[in-house]
């Protein structure tokens, strides 16, 4: 948890930092009265670092992913519950007394 | 539903629990949770938590479904009278309530006043006409009696007002194989794998209900049900493996002389073999012999 959000805090300065470099890199070409031809190289590496560490950040942090496979251990399933509303109590159980006599004391 | 990581779970509870290790609240709430039927081991360690003062405090409000769940495992055990004392706890706490109305109910079931239990669920029904569980507990009551024929009937009046109900379809399609009427119970599963279409176990349980149909027709829909199984599962259901071979001898010796039968059911049966060899020298190697000269007489492998 620790370094996946300090990374993803990470992540989002630098994104921040990007939008804060185009942002006066705006101002300087309205200054130099020149054309917008493509963003400044700062910029664009900042953007794909920033997005490669808010996703390993958002990828980690959550917890674990879980399987989709229905023949998984998670999700296989390897018997039905017992029908406990329909439970009837005159089984074989009936003639074989427990083992030592139970008491609910108060 | 059990899955398999449940199923571990719990057996590793149950043995830590059993061999003295604590943890006994954590396995209560799994049985809770996973509503399997393991009556003696709640009813023992239920009531040891239920007679020390320190640990039932320590639940606090959860105390009160603690005294529900082991009422109905002492039931299920034949110790009426931790029942009976447990329900009278519940009764002086909660005076007016319906679910202890319904716990009483079961306990004149568990002694056999069948009468006295039938009025008690009516009089409880008439203020709630739509309790399902009250509905079931009739069912129960003809089912205790063997009054087979009467629980079809309740059943099929519950499942006219609740259809999604797939625990009480199930119930139904268990009554009709137990009287061996296999064309009614086929119905039931159909509608459960309708429901819900990702459990395998009612795959296998349509699937085997059509093996013991029988017919050609029967047969190959069957094979297709197991084939569905072993999807669903992986291969790690060996009774899924079992059930594609044995259709598959017995299509072969409904088919003989017009021998159409294709190359890719072949297959399937030898794949079927194949795998359960392998499960059986991974599991039970000392077992193996047996498993092979079964294939051998069912013409697979």
């Amino acid at each position: 948890m620790g370094v996946g959000f300090v990374v993803g805090v990470l992540g989002v300065v630098i994104l921040a930092h990007a939008a804060y470099s185009t942002v006066q890199y705006r101002g300087l070409l309205k200054i130099m009265e020149e054309e917008f031809s493509n963003p400044p190289m700062n910029v664009v590496v900042e953007l794909l670092l920033g997005l490669v560490l808010c996703m390993w950040a958002a990828l980690t942090v959550p917890g674990k992913f879980m399987s989709i496979h229905p023949d998984s251990e998670d999700n296989r399933m390897v018997s039905l519950p017992g029908n406990l509303e329909f439970m009837i109590f005159n089984h074989r159980g009936k003639v074989f007394p427990s083992e030592v006599d139970m008491k609910l004391k108060h | 539903m059990v899955t398999k990581t449940e199923e571990t779970e719990l057996n590793r509870l149950e043995n830590q629990v059993d061999n003295g290790g604590g943890g006994a609240w954590e396995y209560l709430c799994l049985v809770k949770k996973l509503k399997v039927r393991r009556s003696d081991k709640v009813l023992k360690h239920g009531l040891s938590i239920l007679n020390d003062p320190k640990r039932r405090s320590a639940l606090g409000p959860e105390v009160w479904t603690l005294y529900e769940q082991v009422a109905t495992a002492a039931m299920d055990c034949h110790c009426l009278d931790v029942a009976q004392d447990c329900i009278k706890v519940l009764q002086k706490k909660f005076p007016e309530s319906k679910r202890v109305g319904r716990l009483e109910g079961i306990l004149l079931e568990a002694k056999g006043s069948w009468a006295e239990a039938e009025k008690a669920y009516s009089s409880l029904l008439e203020d709630n006409p739509l309790d399902p569980v009250l509905h079931k507990r009739r069912v129960a009551i003809a089912k205790a009696q063997g009054n087979f024929p009467g629980a079809i009937e309740w059943l099929n009046k519950y499942l006219e007002i609740f259809m999604a109900d797939h625990d009480a379809w199930r119930e139904l399609a268990e009554i009709y194989v137990s009287l061996q009427m296999y064309k009614q119970a086929a119905f039931c599963y159909e509608e459960l794998i309708l429901s819900q279409p990702t459990v395998p176990l009612y795959h296998l349980a349509y699937a085997d209900v059509l093996y013991t149909l029988g017919g050609l027709d029967n047969l190959q829909t069957a094979k297709k049900y197991y084939a569905s199984t072993i999807d669903l599962t992986g291969g790690k259901n060996t009774k899924a493996l079992f059930g594609i071979c044995l259709c598959s001898s017995a299509t072969a010796q409904l088919t003989k002389g017009r021998n159409k039968e294709d190359k890719e059911s072949l297959d399937l049966q030898y794949l079927a073999g194949a795998a359960l060899e392998k499960n059986y020298k991974q599991r039970a190697p000392d077992k193996l012999s047996v498993l092979s000269s079964a294939l051998k007489s069912l013409k697979i492998s």
